[in-house]
């Protein structure tokens, strides 16, 4: 059977779809599906059949997960989708991630929402429930928000253990399970704290995104409002590695970060907290290849072209074809993609909205 | 009583592709309620989780926004309509 990849790009104004073989040198763009909903999440789901989950929701009219059983000619809305009750006070306003549960458990699915909540779904997507434990975690009265919102963006699963999840929130931090969402550990040792204004330092660390190192399970890495951090000790406790970013009197700051199958992870390091767009204009991609402990300039992505864009948390993926490819997409609606460890950069057709969430999804016809 | 319902589009998705439908109600709190009860996707996009209407939509009955009548226990009349909108505030 040959592969077929499909490059899925949500946007504030819809979702896209670019579609190649598996050689990834030509690529076709489809859409906008879902035109006018934000989607800031989408999964391509192949474990029965294949369905595509899309995180949607406006401004005016809240949130809900739409699936589609015909790569997006039609959607339906999940009615029993995350929503949180009145007694709990707290408010869905978007979908900011859906992930595909443990090997082990093919039905299952998770989703990190806003105000920041995690949810389960056991039936393939058909209903949700909310782990209660990590809203009903002690400090939760102490969490708060950071610009794009209260949101949980990032869910990790032990690739041997089903009951042991990281989640990453901002400006909130990293928790732990170990029995399968029931109960959470904070895990913010050795992170920088932001300024939320309350006192506590238990939470305060604005994650922007987190990855799980495919070869290791007890070492992550991140992308922190304040620098870069790795933990080797499953999140126990985090050190910088910072080296070779070259910043003068800031922060290395940026949004997201991607690691590859082989270990090799990837930046997109901006100007600034304050700023937030390319150093100078340059559109530059870092790397830190396995085995490395510095950060290299490694690609310079439109070298004769200015770029004062940004690439948000969720915007940046690497697929798990060999070789890997690397794909972004920009605050300014173009999506690049390199399939050469980030040396040399490709743009793909269109030119869309704001690009909010880029994933990777491999299909075998 | 039939009375007509429009809906933008956005949410035609909710109301089985339908950006104007009617429902058979003697009164406006009664034709509100069916329209959730017919469409109950609806209810999630229209309304919170207080169940207060979202911030940024607005319900027109004929011309007068929902929220600032005082009872919403009318009696319905022939060419009656109620209008679900996007406040321009939302986008």
């Amino acid at each position: 059977m040959g592969k077929r990849v499909m490059l899925l790009v949500g946007t504030n104004k819809g979702l896209f779809f670019y579609t190649s073989d598996h050689e990834r040198q030509n690529w076709n763009l489809s859409g906008p599906y879902l035109s006018g909903w934000e989607v800031y999440s989408v999964l391509g789901d192949s474990r029965h059949g294949n369905r595509i989950f899309a995180g949607t929701s406006h401004a005016a009219y809240g949130p809900t997960i739409r699936v589609s059983d015909d790569f997006g000619s039609s959607w339906t809305q999940i009615e029993d989708g995350p929503s949180y009750s009145k007694e709990s006070g707290f408010s869905l306003n978007r979908i900011w991630q859906i992930i595909k549960g443990h090997s082990s458990e093919p039905d299952t699915l998770y989703a990190g929402v806003e105000e920041a909540g995690l949810f389960v779904s056991r039936d393939r997507g058909a209903t949700w429930r909310e782990l209660e434990g990590l809203t009903k975690h002690s400090s939760r009265p102490n969490w708060f928000p950071g610009a794009g919102g209260m949101c949980l963006h990032t869910i990790l699963i032990h690739p041997s253990n089903p009951h042991r999840i990281w989640v990453a929130m901002s400006a909130v931090g990293v928790f732990r399970t170990d029995d399968g969402g029931e109960t959470w550990i904070t895990c913010n040792k050795g992170l920088g704290r932001v300024p939320t204004g309350q006192p506590y330092d238990e939470v305060g660390y604005c994650i922007h995104k987190m990855t799980l190192d495919p070869n290791d399970s007890n070492t992550l890495y991140m992308q922190e409002h304040g620098g870069v951090f790795k933990s080797t000790d499953g999140a126990d406790s985090w050190f910088p590695i910072e080296d070779g970013l070259n910043v003068s009197n800031n922060d290395p700051f940026g949004f997201p970060i991607c690691t590859s199958n082989t270990g090799d992870s990837f930046l997109i390091p901006l100007e600034s907290s304050e700023k937030r767009t390319m150093r100078d204009g340059k559109l530059l991609v870092y790397g830190m290849l396995k085995g490395s402990d510095r950060w290299e300039p490694i690609g310079d992505v439109v070298p004769n072209e200015q770029q004062h864009v940004n690439v948000l948390r969720d915007a940046a993926t690497v697929d798990t074809l060999d070789p890997y490819g690397l794909y972004f997409g920009t605050t300014s609606g173009e999506v690049f993609y390199s399939l050469d460890r980030g040396k040399n950069w490709g743009r793909l057709p269109g030119q869309l909205s704001r690009i909010l969430s880029v994933k990777m999804w491999i299909l075998e016809d | 009583m039939h009375i007509e319902i429009s809906v933008p589009s956005l949410l035609s998705d909710c109301t089985n592709g339908q950006v104007k439908f009617s429902v058979e109600a003697e009164k406006l709190k009664d034709a509100l309620s069916k329209m959730l009860e017919t469409y109950p996707l609806l209810r999630k996009h229209l309304y919170n989780e207080e169940g207060d209407l979202r911030q940024h939509v607005l319900i027109y009955y004929n011309s007068e926004n929902i929220v600032q009548m005082e009872r919403l226990d009318i009696t319905l009349q022939p060419g009656d309509r109620i209008h679900v909108l996007q406040a321009v505030s939302g986008g």
